[in-house]
């Protein structure tokens, strides 16, 4: 289908308010992360938003690692 | 005693479960077994310019953006830590929000510490006046910049907006990055009202070595020299040898 509009996708066809919720910003051990809940009450790491280059070698901050809901402070 | 040996051999015997375990979790992660772990301080710290630059629309999740709200107070916490001497800009960004992206190209270029930018795979439209905010800018060999006039909806800030607005939007734009690299306006405005080379639509994409022709960009080069730039910048500002020339 196309679609012969100089409005953005995005206007046209509005994304569901629920996938905003998905992913939210959280900070473990001081570092802010874009996180996915997951089932097991966790938080599922998307995004590393560090600036410190060596966050990204430790590999319990590297995208898809695990960690306890508990232990995001905000 | 006896049953202490027995939770001891207990004990052995889980170990190299967890440790498979372990090991296996690392592969479905990262696709490899071991990181390299170093101690977490640094003196350069990397800005990762990704993705669409959100603005005041809320992208999708499944969009990669960068987000300014993330964006400005990393900013900042680099401004403010006096550990951190040094930053690098690394950009692959297919543009997005002019308003974010001017505030981040703005945010960069008032930052007291010596900043290097360094354009991979690409940094189109308001990736460029980002890339050259820097104190000095790199671009790789096969990296682009699409320069092309601003394009909108017409809404602004919630209501349509005239022509004339968006005309002084467009007008920022040239503004800061001829005032932030060594191209001229004219030839800056040429590149953005050029046609036949964009498909449907007038600008230009400028490929590495062509940019750095045209003033646009510092220097060709890779993540080498954008460190060694870098380094070298922090020594003279360390050792107070004039003011970091443009």
């Amino acid at each position: 289908m196309i679609l012969y509009t100089m409005m953005p996708e995005y206007l046209v066809f509005p994304t569901d308010r629920a996938a905003y919720e998905k992913q939210k910003l959280v900070y473990y051990d001081g570092i802010p992360f874009l996180v996915q809940a997951t089932e097991t009450g966790e938080y599922e790491i998307v995004q590393n938003l560090s600036t410190n280059p060596y966050h990204f070698l430790e590999a319990k901050y590297a995208p898809g690692a695990r960690f306890p809901a508990s232990a995001a402070t905000s | 005693m006896e049953k202490e040996r027995y939770f001891q051999a207990e004990a052995e015997g889980e170990q190299p479960e967890t440790k498979t375990e372990e090991a296996t979790a690392a592969i479905t992660q990262l696709g490899q077994t071991n990181v390299p772990q170093m101690e977490l301080d640094t003196n350069i710290h990397c800005l990762t310019i990704v993705g669409q630059i959100e603005g005041h629309i809320q992208l999708p999740p499944q969009n990669k953006a960068t987000k300014y709200e993330h964006v400005i107070p990393q900013i900042v916490a680099i401004e403010q830590n006096p550990k951190i001497e040094g930053l690098l800009v690394i950009l692959n960004t297919v543009g997005g929000d002019v308003e974010a992206g001017l505030a981040i190209a703005e945010m960069l270029a008032s930052l007291s510490k010596p900043t290097v930018s360094i354009v991979l795979g690409g940094g189109h439209s308001i990736g460029v006046p980002i890339a050259v905010s820097c104190d000095h800018s790199f671009i790789t060999e096969t990296a682009t910049m699409t320069i092309h006039p601003i394009r909108l909806t017409g809404l602004v800030i919630g209501v349509p907006q005239t022509f004339e607005y968006l005309d002084k939007m467009q007008e920022r734009v040239v503004r800061f990055v001829t005032k932030h690299s060594k191209i001229s306006e004219e030839k800056f405005k040429e590149l953005m009202f050029s046609k036949g080379n964009l498909t449907r639509d007038i600008g230009t994409n400028v490929v590495g070595p062509d940019a750095v022709r045209y003033g646009l960009i510092d220097e060709v080069g890779g993540v080498s020299q954008a460190m060694a730039k870098l380094r070298e910048l922090i020594e003279m500002k360390k050792s107070g040898e004039g003011k970091i020339v443009q």
